[in-house]
Parts: C-alpha cells; sequence; structure tokens
C-alpha cells in the first residue's frame, strides 16, 4: 500500500494537485452526509426503544445457571413435539439453529441433538417489537428456554424434523449464549459434497470438522453415527453375554511388544520404559489358560503405525473375544460370525431413523449379509481372483487392492458384503498361529471382511509351549521377551481360537463412509493429538 | 464446308475392363464392335454364363439331396415299421437315466483348485421344488457341499425351508474335499437366479433353465435332438398331460427324466393331486415311489 501511495504521490504530484484536492473535498462532503444519516436513524431507534416496552418480562439472558433455585418445570424435549400436544403451553430448552427477522415477525428454528422444530414470535399483544428483535439478534448455537404454545400447521414444514406442528412464543430466555463467530456453519456441515460442489456452497473439510470437533459432533449426520456406534457396542456385549462370555479388562501398559516390535508406544515407567498394549492378544489367552473358557473385552488399541490412510488410527476401540473350543477352530468361527450376524441384525432392525440420517449426506448401498455366514477357503478365493485375471501366487497374502477386488467379485456372486476367508498360508500368519494339520504350508487362520475391507484378523492359537517356542524361533523373535506369555501353557492348556474387530472400522464399513475418523469421536493419527 | 474441329477429348480406343460378376448381354446393336459379342451371334456360349449355369445345376442338386434327407428322417420317425428302430436311437434301454458319468470339467470349466460353487437366489415365497428333487439327485451323483443361507433382505423364513438341503455334512467344515457346492440363498427376488461363474457367466433366470442346468450336470440329457426338444416342450408347457401319461408310464416314453421331475412339482405345488384324473395320479404315484421327492413333500404343508 505505501509503495503505491509513493508512486502515486510521486507521479501525479505536479500534474493535478488541485484535482486532489477537489477530491477530498468530495469525501468529505460525502462522510458528512453518511454520519448525519447515521445520526438521524440512531435518534429514530432510540426513540423506538423508549417506547413502552410492555413485554419486559418475558424475555431476556438469564443470569449463569449457578444451581440458585430448584424450578418445578417439565421441559418438553424437541423430538416429543407432536400433533398430539397441539395447543399445549409448554417449555423446550434447545439451541437456535437459525433465526431469520421479516419484518414484524422472526421465525426461529430450534433444534435439540438430530430434532428440529420451526418456533414464530410476532409482535402482538404478547410480544413487543424489541422482544422480536431481541430474538432475531440472538446467536446461533444459543441455549434458549422457550415458553410457546404448539400449534399445528396444515402445510407440512419440509425443512424441520417435526414437520406437523410449530412454535407460537410466549417468553424466550437465554440459559447459555454463543459467541458470534462460528469456526463452521453447521449446515455448511451436512451439506453432501457433491451438492456443495454444485451449487457453489460451501461444505467444511474434514481437518476444520476435527479442529473443531465440539461443534462438527452438534450435526445430525454426527449425532447419528455415533448413536449408531453405541449400538454396535451394547449389541457386541448383549450378544456375548448371552452366549455365555465373560467380559474381561486387560492391562494397557506392558512389558513386551505383543504383535511385533516395530510398532508400540513407549511409555517412561518410573525408572524403566513401558508399552502401550497393541491388542489384548496375550492377556486374553492368558484368561483362557485360567479357566475362563470364553472371554472378550472392550478397550482401547494402540497402534504406532505412522500410516495415514483413511482407515488407520494410532488409537481405536478394540472389540476382542477369545474361546475355548471341544474339537475345531470352526466352533470359534461360528461362534464370530453369528455375533456379528446378530450386530448386522441389530442395527438393521433398531437403527433405521439413525441409518437413513447418514445416507442423506453420505448416501450408499444398505449393508447385505447371509445367515449363516458365507465362508470361502483361500484356494477358492485364489481361484476366483486368477479368474478374474490376476496374477498372483497361491501362498501370497492378499494385496489391499486384491481384497477389494475378491469383495467385489464376492459381492457379484452370492450378494453379501460380509464373508470369510479361511485356510491363510501359513508364511503371512502371526507366529502363534497354529498350522493347518494336512498341509503344513497353511494354516488355521481366517480373516472376516465387510465391504472388501478387512475388519478381523483370527486363528486358532498354538497352545503347546513346545511348538510354540519352535514358531517363535522360527520367526526369529527373542525367547526371553515373551518368557511368561509361553509360561502359560505349561500348566495344561485349552485349544482355543479367537479374533478382534475395530469398532471404528466396524461402524465405518457398515454405513458405507469412507474415512475412519468421521466414526472416530476425537480421533489420533499421526499427524493429530488433539482434541 | 469446313467445320471447326474438336480434338478428342478422349482416346478412341479405351481398354474398358468389363467386371466379370455381371451378365453379358448381346449387343441390341447390330453393328457391335466387341469380340464377345460376335462370338455370341455366332451361337457360342459365354465362358462365364457357363460357369454359372454349373453352379446353379451344383445348387439344385444339394437342395435335393437334403430333400431326400429330410424326407427318410420323417418317415423313421412317423412310421413304427420303418427301417430304423426309433427305440435304438435313445442312449441305450437297458441303462437307468443317471449312470451315464459327466464331465464336469467340460461342463464346468476348468478346475482350478477350488470348490465350484452353484448359487441358487430363491424367493422363501415359492420354493422351487424341482431344484430341490434335481439337488438330491445331484448327491446321488457327486460329492456335494450344500448350505443354505438367508440373506439380510428377508427377515424371516420358516425352518422347514432352512432344512430343504437335508443335514449339514458331516466333512462340511473342508471345502475342498467337494466336488460341487450347491449353495441355496433365500433371498427377496422377483425371479428365481442362479449365478455360477460371473466372470464368464451371465446369471441364468427361472426355474426351468436352471434346472435344464442341473439337469444337464446330470450328463442325463437325452442325445437325440428329437427327444431333448420334446423334453423342452414338456417343461414349459402342461398341456394334454393326461393324455400323455395314458399313452406311456413317464411323459417322455419309458424313462424318468427331467420333464419329469418339472411337471411333477408344478402339479403338486398347484395342490390339485386329489382331483387329478387318473393317469396324472397314477404317475403321481410312481415319482413318489421312486423316493426323489421325499425333500418336497415337507415344504408343501
Amino acid at each position: 500500500m505505501t509503495k503505491d501511495n509513493v508512486q502515486g504521490a510521486g507521479e501525479e504530484e505536479q500534474q493535478a494537485q488541485s484535482k486532489k484536492a477537489l477530491k477530498k473535498q468530495q469525501k468529505e462532503a460525502e462522510k458528512a452526509a453518511k454520519k448525519a444519516e447515521k445520526q438521524a436513524k440512531l435518534a429514530a431507534e432510540q426513540q423506538e426503544a423508549d417506547e413502552d416496552d410492555f413485554a419486559k418480562d418475558r424475555y431476556g439472558i438469564c443470569p449463569m445457571v449457578q444451581s440458585q433455585q430448584k424450578l418445578d418445570r417439565a421441559l418438553v424435549r424437541v423430538q416429543d413435539l407432536t400433533p398430539e400436544k397441539a395447543e399445549q403451553q409448554i417449555w423446550v430448552r434447545a439451541r437456535i439453529h437459525t433465526s431469520r427477522a421479516k419484518g414484524k415477525q422472526c421465525f426461529l428454528v430450534l433444534r435439540h441433538q438430530q430434532f428440529t422444530v420451526q418456533a414464530l414470535l410476532a409482535v402482538g399483544d404478547r410480544a413487543s417489537k424489541q422482544m422480536v428483535k431481541f430474538a432475531a439478534n440472538l446467536t446461533k448455537e444459543s441455549i434458549i428456554d422457550v415458553e410457546a404454545v404448539v400449534k399445528k400447521v396444515e402445510q407440512k414444514i419440509e425443512s424441520c424434523s417435526q414437520q406437523d406442528v410449530e412454535l407460537h412464543v410466549e417468553r424466550i430466555f437465554v440459559i447459555s449464549q454463543s459467541e458470534a463467530r462460528l469456526p463452521l456453519q453447521l449446515e455448511d456441515a451436512v451439506r453432501p459434497e457433491g451438492e456443495g460442489d454444485e451449487e457453489g456452497r460451501a461444505t467444511v473439510n474434514q481437518d476444520t470438522r476435527l479442529d473443531n470437533r465440539v461443534i462438527d459432533l452438534r450435526t445430525t449426520t454426527s449425532q447419528a453415527i455415533f448413536r449408531l456406534q453405541s449400538g454396535v457396542c451394547q449389541l457386541f456385549r448383549d450378544t456375548l453375554i448371552n452366549k455365555g462370555f465373560v467380559e474381561i479388562q486387560t492391562p494397557k501398559i506392558i512389558s513386551a511388544a505383543s504383535e511385533g516390535g516395530a510398532n508400540v508406544f513407549t511409555v517412561s515407567y518410573f525408572k524403566t520404559s513401558a508399552y502401550l498394549a497393541q491388542s489384548p492378544q496375550l492377556y486374553k489367552q492368558m484368561c483362557i489358560c485360567a479357566d475362563f473358557d470364553k472371554v472378550f473385552c472392550v478397550g482401547p488399541v494402540f497402534r504406532a503405525e505412522d500410516s495415514n490412510t483413511h482407515r488407520h488410527l494410532t488409537e481405536f476401540v478394540g472389540l476382542d473375544i477369545e474361546m475355548a473350543f471341544n474339537y475345531h477352530y470352526h466352533e470359534v468361527i461360528d461362534s464370530i460370525t453369528d455375533t456379528m450376524v446378530q450386530i448386522f441384525k441389530g442395527l438393521r432392525d433398531r437403527f433405521q431413523t439413525e441409518i437413513q440420517m447418514v445416507n442423506k449426506q453420505y448416501p450408499s448401498e444398505p449393508f447385505k449379509f447371509l445367515e449363516p455366514t458365507l465362508r470361502l477357503e483361500y484356494k477358492e478365493a485364489v481361484a476366483m481372483l486368477k479368474a478374474a485375471g490376476v496374477e498372483m501366487g497361491d501362498e501370497e497374502d492378499l494385496s489391499t487392492p486384491n481384497e477389494k477386488l475378491l469383495g467385489r467379485l464376492v459381492k457379484d456372486k452370492y450378494d453379501t458384503d460380509f464373508y470369510v476367508l479361511d485356510k491363510y498360508p501359513l508364511a503371512v500368519r502371526p507366529f502363534y498361529t497354529m498350522p493347518d494339520p494336512n498341509n503344513p504350508k497353511y494354516s488355521n487362520s481366517y480373516d472376516m471382511f465387510m465391504r472388501g475391507e478387512e475388519i478381523l484378523s483370527g486363528a486358532q492359537r498354538v497352545h503347546d509351549a513346545q511348538l510354540l517356542t519352535e514358531r517363535a524361533m522360527h520367526h526369529g523373535i527373542d525367547l526371553e521377551k515373551i518368557k511368561a506369555y509361553i509360561d502359560s501353557f505349561r500348566y495344561g492348556a485349552p485349544p482355543h481360537a479367537g479374533g478382534g474387530i475395530g469398532l471404528e472400522r466396524v461402524t465405518m464399513l457398515y454405513l458405507g463412509l469412507h474415512n475412519v475418523r468421521q466414526t472416530s469421536m476425537f480421533p489420533r493419527d499421526p499427524k493429530r493429538l488433539t482434541p | 464446308m469446313p467445320m471447326y474441329k474438336v480434338k478428342p477429348v478422349s482416346p478412341a480406343d479405351i481398354k474398358i475392363d468389363l467386371p466379370t460378376c455381371m451378365y453379358k448381354l448381346p449387343n441390341i446393336h447390330a453393328q457391335g464392335m466387341n469380340c464377345g459379342e460376335h462370338a455370341l451371334q455366332n451361337g457360342e456360349v459365354d465362358p462365364a454364363l457357363k460357369a454359372l449355369e454349373e453352379r446353379q445345376d451344383e445348387v439344385l442338386r444339394r437342395l435335393y439331396e437334403l430333400k431326400a434327407t429330410v424326407d427318410g428322417l420323417a418317415k423313421t420317425v412317423t412310421t413304427p415299421d420303418a427301417d430304423l428302430d426309433a427305440s435304438t436311437l435313445s442312449r441305450g434301454p437297458a441303462e437307468s437315466v443317471f449312470r451315464a458319468t459327466a464331465d464336469l470339467d467340460s461342463l464346468l470349466g476348468k478346475d482350478l483348485g477350488a470348490l465350484r460353487d452353484i448359487v441358487i437366489n430363491a424367493n422363501p415365497a415359492h420354493p422351487p421344488l424341482s431344484l430341490l428333487v434335481l439337488h438330491a439327485l445331484l448327491c446321488q451323483r457327486y460329492q456335494v457341499l450344500s448350505s443354505v443361507h438367508v440373506h439380510s433382505s428377508v427377515s424371516a423364513v420358516p425352518p422347514p425351508l432352512l432344512s430343504c438341503l437335508g443335514p449339514r455334512h458331516i466333512d462340511s467344515y473342508a471345502r475342498q474335499r467337494f466336488q460341487l457346492g450347491f449353495t441355496l440363498i433365500w433371498k427377496d427376488v422377483s425371479k428365481l437366479q442362479m449365478k455360477f461363474n460371473t466372470q464368464s457367466m451371465y446369471p441364468i433366470e427361472g426355474e426351468a433353465n436352471v434346472a435344464r442346468f442341473l439337469f444337464r450336470l446330470l450328463s442325463a440329457e437325452p442325445q437325440d435332438p428329437v427327444l431333448a426338444t420334446q423334453m423342452d416342450c414338456w417343461i414349459d408347457t402342461l398341456r394334454s398331460l393326461n393324455s400323455a401319461l395314458g399313452r406311456s408310464p413317464w411323459l417322455l416314453g419309458q424313462e424318468f427324466s427331467l420333464a419329469d421331475i418339472v411337471c411333477a412339482c408344478c402339479v403338486l405345488r398347484a395342490g390339485q393331486t386329489t382331483s387329478a384324473p387318473a393317469n396324472v395320479q397314477r404317475w403321481l404315484q410312481s415319482c413318489q415311489n421312486l423316493g426323489h421327492f421325499d425333500c418336497v413333500y415337507p415344504l408343501l404343508q
């Protein structure tokens, strides 16, 4: 700016001294005129305000609720505002979703979680002009208490969740005011991606959402996602408890890395250091050796993997199962798949509202599955992939694109989004996997897939200390570090198998979302540590 | 008087290559300079025309031969006391329909070391009874891994439908030990559908068509095209059931076949077994006596 000024001054200095002066005069005249206008306006407004405000005690900002008094007032939830309550005078506590003034009327949309209702405040014998003005100036997201009469409407209000009623406001008080400038707008946050690009309206990108997670979580979509996730957890617990499982809690600060050395977080532990558990694997198995037969645990899992992908987090919630079986590890597979099917059925039958709400912003195909679950063998999968033109060895692990392709082929043939792949090659599994009795190149291990992505990796575990030592040595693992683990199998251990799923990933794949951060409330990844 | 001379635009003697595919006509103007026409006028035959005549003769000859063959065939089929005995045209009178071995590889594609799985999607409101009978026959023929699944589009299925393929095989945990997979999925579909190799095959729709495919696996497809056509007729229509059954014990003659399976299932499903005419009842009883229909009766309730 300064440069321009100097240049301008230098160039025009000699030329139009008088022109400049003229311009300056003009500007000053304009300014004076504007000032006069403003003053006149203010005077007029002041006059208005001085007019008798007969509704003074029916609106205002409440003092901060410090539990000063115990009001015996029933607050009705927005979701309960239905035509049955017509003509009733009720109190509602909700947030201001939008407020719009139109002359002598003010339209408010009040929101509570996923539900919205329209409220009307009009100048009349109950409301003064000042009251309407006050309502129109309230900031979005403020929490207010409203006393209103419920009125039926002839024409459905399409934009709200409560479409058959609206509120005619009698009293309006602010419980907690919000700052005027919001870091993100909630309407933008629920707008589907495509729509945003088409109409030139804003959508909110993921980083902004995650930085202001508290506001982002208020959107209807987020509310629906996390209620569904809560359902997943609850169905998991209920199904397993009904099958006779015991819930256990395993330690997360451990002395040795369970899966492999590379991906552990180290914490300082007094004079030494310890690790954060990568999985409850070792302790689940020890519980089986301690005669608990069937156990499950729900808890955090820490993986220090520097993967910035759509499906990896450094901390996530693991739902883990371990079960002793009688003669064949398929008993465990059947148990796990039945649990998953019960979860899917429960979500399908009881959470349709939430699923529809998420689909509004993120449309996707409904989740399909078979009961009993489809189980294919690794060899069949390789044959299917080869028939589709993929070149791969019989004992090669499935790469992620191959997994996705296989998922599509299975979907094509069997029309299911969930299936089990059994009998993986031994070479690609951890050291504690039991080898196949008939073919040493294969193992009694399995993976489960949802929409072509892996959600569970499990196997029959080696329960013989001798074989376990051999396998560990074969994999080049330091026996000293896993001494306690091997010791637990020396005093009689039942044959057992199990597996674990990630809560966030299962929710993401069930809903057909594309990033696991959408289903993690406060996600952790290599680049994000807060909020 | 001398006229203005114009230089000739084109040389007088252009060589024109006449196409050989056209017919040659004698020159209408008698003063034609062409030697070919000259020859014609002498009564000699143009070589091209000759070749054409020969070709025509050849075609006519072949037509006559074909006609003779068709007449012969018609005679052998219609008159029982012709030179060719009609009954010897079938695959062998003493053999039962299903004892011939099939080459699974040629029918289903090369074995890539994995279970070949046939997937059938059926609506539980219209169970495909004939396919269940065929499944029972397949199980006698090959080692079949059968499984029944319920798709998520259907909320509940009556228990008889879940066990319609019989009890779970004792070795069902080892899929590789089986030659063939038979997966029945109860699903909300409008038309019955079969999928096998989704890469190279379109799904087969309709119970009759799937039945034909499965029957082929039993290698009981009649070699004689005439009988095959007759069988196809019977599968698709149900006319004159009684009169046909009056003439012979089974729909196609002396042997039990796919037509009998499909028709019996249709009749049973229609539920008119008690009011059916005598021949039909007798025929249904014979079907039942064979034992293949046992899996069907529990589902008719």
